[in-house]
């Protein structure tokens, strides 16, 4: 078995000698990328569904342990790291070619996020209640916090110095100060909180038990505004090129296009199947994991017209290799 | 279209035009994301039970090991079965222990321990869902081997067991008739195998539900054994002798619910071709012929008055 060291040595190795890295990371620039890949985390199936982008066609399917669900990129974007709940683990992938590159086991990670300074690696716990903050390079646990029930969203300040996530079972929004590892605050923000995104300046908070967003003060939770989009708001995406924001609304059955400065609603599609997390190619179609019927819709936001691509049950995460070509950090939520 | 596709499709629709309202009107939501698993259960459980009728209440008319005149006694197993393979008990079950399973878990992370998977216990079967997968299976029929053989042994745990045994016409709807304080211990028991090994892969549902329908078939009232194959899979012949009145109680053989092996090891197996009489002849009438509600309060009298006993001995 790859044990926790191997796994992740490329981060490792590049904490250690930082110019080094700099060459190494320059290098794949010379040779020819390789073709543009998607991974889906299929939570149900305990498999990594791998698809060839241009021939949309699954190519392969890596095994996890359990429920593989969501994704962060390691900071020095070598390594895609997948989260499996309830296989206490955490899986690494190579983010050009889905090569299994190990796995580590840390208890129940659910979603996932470094932080953009790249010292943390923030890991919410859903199942036990736990947030907790691993050392980026090492993985050791540096703290551990209870802030109440059901941790399930997560996102950062630019800066680094707070962390959001949100209280899907206490319904309520956490703050963290990251210098000090000390809770900042914890508000009431609504029923079941759950998609969290640090946007302009502001957080961006879907309510699941509600039927759209509010905007929140980040210094301390106040809320500022609310944008309703469709019953059971899930989760948030930027969408980095276009300058839009899409809610995916679990209950609604849609996902809504949202202008990013007035926040209002500009279009909803309907995405039958229980649409979950989604990606954006560069030709600006959204990639939708569809959990109940088992397949990726791939969606023309021009027409609403979507061709689909069959997975493995209860497909949660994606994860589009295209999004490599982008400068800066790339999480789920910032496609 | 795979039946495994075709049932997720039916739980989503389920999830999405039934639960999830449900739970969106009374502000459940933080539930939002398990209720599509509960539906999944939900639609399996009721396929286990569809098939189940359609393979053996044939063959319990064709050949069947007693001739009733009325099937009254039957109908309250009928509720059993329903009451906990279409979800609600385990549902319920799941609920209700959510929190001290998530807080006690907490706390042994806490302490550093993580639960580990069979394997993560053994490396080489990363990669082999199937075999884990039979594994899984082999361990947990083992573990509720010895469950099922405490429940004969100990007094009290009897006093809740008897309510399985008391029911003089059984036939494939048996299998869930059992105490709902049976059922908890029962989950606790599976609980703590599942911090010691994990929970097995989830990815062959069908599979489960097979496991299933041979625990439904090995209680039908069908003349049928296994022939050649009775030592590899626990066959009606098998587990009717473990129903039988006179191994009722405390000295009971065939404790094994779908591979016989292990009461060939513990040399608890009686493989005589004999189709005896099943019930428990020192059971009160309530637990055999009671409305379901007669047969739970009489069951947890018997229990509470074999705890009382015990305490004064
Ligand atoms: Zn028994
Ligand atoms: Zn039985």
């Amino acid at each position: 078995m790859i044990t926790r060291r191997t796994a992740l040595s490329l981060p490792l190795a590049l904490a250690a000698a930082p110019a080094a890295a700099q060459t190494m990371l320059a290098a794949p620039a010379a040779a020819p990328a390789p073709a543009p890949i998607a991974l889906v985390m299929n939570s149900g199936g305990a498999s990594v569904s791998v698809i060839d982008m241009t021939s949309r066609q699954v190519i392969n399917t890596l095994p996890t342990y359990r429920e593989p669900s969501h994704w962060a990129l390691t900071p020095d974007k070598r390594e895609i790291l997948i989260s499996d709940a309830s296989g206490n683990a955490l899986f690494a992938f190579n983010p050009h070619t889905a090569k299994p590159l190990g796995h580590v086991r840390i208890a129940d990670p659910y979603q996932l996020g470094y932080t953009p300074d790249h010292r943390y690696l923030a890991v919410n716990a859903l199942r036990l209640d736990h947030v907790d903050f691993y050392d980026a390079t090492t993985l050791k646990l540096v703290k551990r916090f209870n802030p109440g029930k059901k941790p399930s969203h997560l996102d950062f300040s630019p800066n680094s110095r707070w962390s959001f996530h949100s209280l899907q079972g206490s319904n309520a929004l956490a703050s963290f100060d990251l210098t000090s590892l000390k809770m900042r605050w914890r508000v009431p923000i609504g029923n079941t909180p759950a998609g969290v995104l640090w946007h302009r300046g502001r957080l961006l908070v879907c309510i699941m038990g509600g039927n759209g967003i509010v905007e929140v003060d980040p210094r301390n939770g106040r809320i500022l505004r609310g944008q309703a989009t469709g019953r059971g708001a899930h989760n948030i995406f930027y969408d980095e090129a276009g300058q839009r924001l899409y809610v995916s609304n679990r209950l609604g059955g849609t996902l809504s296009a949202l202008d990013p400065v007035t926040l209002q609603v500009q279009r909803n599609y309907r995405i039958p199947g229980g649409p979950d997390d989604i990606g954006i190619d560069p030709a600006g179609r959204i990639w939708i994991a569809r959990r109940f019927a088992e397949e990726v819709a791939v969606m023309d936001p021009a027409t609403g017209d979507y061709d689909t691509i069959p997975v493995g049950r209860s497909p949660h995460g994606i994860f589009l290799s295209t999004c490599l070509r982008q400068t800066g950090e790339i999480t789920a939520e910032r496609l | 279209m795979g039946l495994d596709r075709c049932f997720s499709i039916i739980a989503g629709a389920i999830d999405q035009h039934l639960i999830l309202p449900v739970l969106y009107r009374f502000g459940w939501m933080e539930w939002g994301d398990l209720s599509f698993n509960w539906a999944l259960v939900c639609v399996y459980g009721l396929f286990a039970v569809i098939l189940t009728y359609a393979v053996c209440w044939p063959l319990e008319a064709w050949r069947p090991v007693e001739h009733w005149p009325s099937r009254k006694a039957v109908l309250v197993d009928i509720f059993y079965t329903l009451l906990n393979r279409v979800g609600v008990i385990p549902v319920v079950t799941f609920l209700l222990f959510y929190q001290v399973q998530t807080d006690f878990t907490g706390q042994l992370v806490d302490m550093g321990f993580i639960p580990p998977t069979l394997e993560t216990l053994i490396p080489g079967l990363f990669g082999h869902p199937l075999i884990t997968f039979g594994l899984y299976a082999l361990i947990l029929d083992f573990a509720d081997y010895w469950r099922h053989r405490l429940s004969h042994s100990f007094r009290a745990w009897y006093a809740l067991h008897a309510l399985h045994h008391a029911q003089r016409q059984m036939s494939f709807w048996s299998d869930d008739r059992n105490h709902i304080l049976d059922d908890f211990i029962s989950f606790l028991w599976f609980f703590a195998v599942g911090l010691a090994i994990g929970i097995p892969p989830l990815q062959f549902p069908l599979l489960i539900l097979g496991l299933r329908f041979m625990e439904s078939l090995s209680h039908a009232n069908i003349r049928l054994s296994f022939g050649p194959f009775e030592r590899l899979l626990v066959s009606p012949r098998f587990h009717r002798l473990h129903h039988a009145k006179r191994a009722a109680g405390r000295h009971s053989c065939n404790y094994g619910a779908v591979f016989p092996f292990w009461d060939m090891i513990f040399r608890t197996a009686d493989f005589s071709a004999v189709w005896l009489p099943t019930g428990d002849a020192k059971a009160p009438e309530a637990l055999a012929t009671g409305s379901y509600l007669a047969q739970q309060l009489t069951g947890a009298k018997m229990f509470a008055a074999a705890l009382a006993r015990r305490r004064h001995t």
